[in-house]
């Protein structure tokens, strides 16, 4: 692990670059591109430094609630499309154009309907989220082996004993997979919620900033989705590792 | 190197080119939405019926604003997602080639696109102002991403076999790329285009929503404000089937371009 990280520093030479470069030419005062050394102060200036740590949590939160709520619902819906042909079908179309919808343009009808809160907030990012889960835990089931379902049929297990102890596990490496993708995608929606709506958290900030012209904090904030997102997706390829580490030995696949 | 994002998952309905069954679902749920607004059974403030909706599109299609806002936004999305696939196939063919320019770039571009491009948004904002140029921007920023990925993931996916082979022929660089790396690697650059028009899509909508006062997300956010609901969803109908009809395209383009090949109906998340 230690040597494919020191394997990828060389990569890191043309951001380097750039950024000494503006930091070179920029300055302090632009209203385009303040040089990279005066966004850490901006962060800090006129008292705004103790708003960074709580709107972090509140995108952590509103991002959590919202990707566990995608996954459930994901998985529910997932596991009913794989299950029932007709199920599948009967709500195809409906899927397929909720899928479709800009989450941008869910905002506006959420905030109309639900207001400025928390579970507006988590019920858009839900809305964005499910997709690849549902996606995926669909096409999970429906490429088991014929097999096993001839096996639980033979058993005559009950239909809770089938779901739970054969077509859950059994799919899970695919709604793991489904997770991973949700996971940025649930990150973004999070950020934008908050930008368009300046309902707490980051994005909230990010636009605040934009609206009060102060370039070098917005820069700053961007700095911080970015690692948000780096610590989330790490995170997530952990979780991922863990259950297919688990799987090894699993004798009938 | 992360495998590109879609290739796992697969279409939700495989081509079924009529299913009464999901439209009759879909009119069945418009049904009761109807019934439930009518009735006051679900009182929800603001909530239309939809033949509220309906009447409220048939005034905006007909000498309303709808059709001239579509157009924009369809005209932005299409030209920034043509600009981004170029921009995005031909630095990830260089990219994918060339170890060395791999190894000195490559963490630079991961670490760049962890940032989400929509918090790029503000600082577009301030850079172009309310403008065309800051909503194309966004869009094409952001769809470079998918492009680039993909067509590194399918071009360093190419057998070793397949790259002598060009070896051999001493194909001209440009002849190799052409006849050999492009051709393989297509399945996975398609894939990389679908979710960059996605993207494109999402990205333009949210940028005339805050930025560019023009096209169906400034529509969308007008009939918010002026508080007109039906207005409001008839703007967000006309984005979901915007998408729906751009996802369409691109599949049929795909199935002309690689007939047969599985991996044009993978449909990306």
């Amino acid at each position: 692990m230690k040597r494919i990280r020191l394997d990828s520093l060389p990569g890191l030479l043309p951001l380097l670059l750039l950024l000494s470069l503006w930091e070179l030419t920029g300055d302090p005062e632009s209203p385009f591109f303040p040089a990279p050394s005066s966004w850490s102060q901006a962060l800090f200036t006129r008292g705004q430094g103790d708003k960074i740590v709580p709107a972090v949590i509140d995108t952590v939160r509103t991002f959590a609630f919202g990707l566990l709520g995608a996954t459930i619902l994901g998985v529910v819906l997932g596991l009913s499309v794989g299950v029932s042909r007709t199920f599948g079908r009967a709500f195809g179309p409906t899927f397929e154009f909720a899928r479709a919808l800009p989450p941008a343009a869910i905002v506006p009808v959420a905030t109309l309907l639900l207001g400025f809160d928390e579970t507006m907030k988590v019920v858009v990012v839900v809305l964005a989220a499910l997709w690849p889960i549902l996606l995926n835990t669909s096409s999970g089931v429906q490429e088991l082996n014929p097999i096993l379902l001839d096996t639980v049929r033979s058993l005559r297990l009950s239909r809770t004993r089938t779901l739970l102890g054969v077509l859950l596990p059994s799919v899970m490496p695919a709604i793991v997979l489904g997770v991973r993708v949700a996971t940025p995608i649930a990150l973004v929606i999070t950020l934008l919620v908050e930008y368009l709506t300046a309902v707490n958290g980051v994005g909230a900030l990010v636009g605040e900033a934009q609206r009060t012209f102060q370039p070098a904090r917005v820069y700053a904030l961007i700095v911080i989705t970015g690692l948000l997102s780096l610590v989330v997706n790490a995170g997530v390829r952990h979780l991922e590792n863990a259950v297919q580490r688990r799987r090894v030995g699993d004798a009938w696949m | 190197m992360e495998p590109a994002e879609g290739l796992n998952s697969v279409a939700l309905s495989r081509r079924q080119i009529s299913n009464p069954l999901g439209v009759l679902v879909l009119v069945a749920l418009a049904a009761i939405w109807e019934v439930l607004v009518r009735f006051s059974i679900a009182d929800v403030q603001f909530l239309p019926a939809p033949t509220e909706i309906a009447k409220a599109a048939q005034a905006e299609i007909f000498g309303g604003e709808l059709t001239g806002r579509l157009i924009h936004t369809v005209g932005v999305t299409a030209l920034g997602w043509v600009s981004a696939s170029v921009i995005g196939v031909a630095l990830g063919l260089l990219l994918g080639m060339s170890q060395t320019v791999y190894r000195y770039s490559m963490t630079s571009f991961e670490v760049t696109r962890a940032i989400p491009p929509i918090t790029f948004a503000p600082a577009a904002l301030l850079i172009f102002g309310f403008s065309l140029k800051m909503e194309l921007v966004l869009v094409i920023y952001g769809g470079i991403w998918p492009a680039l990925i993909n067509t590194i993931g399918g071009v360093r996916a190419i057998a070793p076999e397949l790259r002598d082979v060009g070896t051999m022929l001493r194909l001209s660089p440009v002849d190799t790329v052409r006849k050999i790396v492009f051709p393989a690697a297509l399945p996975a650059i398609l894939i990389g285009l679908r979710l960059g028009l996605s993207l494109c899509l999402v990205l333009a909508v949210v940028a005339e929503m805050v930025g560019n006062p023009a096209g169906l997300g400034n529509g969308l956010i007008r009939a918010r404000q002026a508080l007109q609901p039906a207005l409001m969803f008839v703007y967000v109908i006309a984005a979901g089937l915007l998408g729906v009809a751009l996802n369409a395209g691109l599949r049929l383009a795909a199935r002309t371009l690689v007939p047969g090949n599985s991996l044009t109906e993978l449909s990306a998340s």
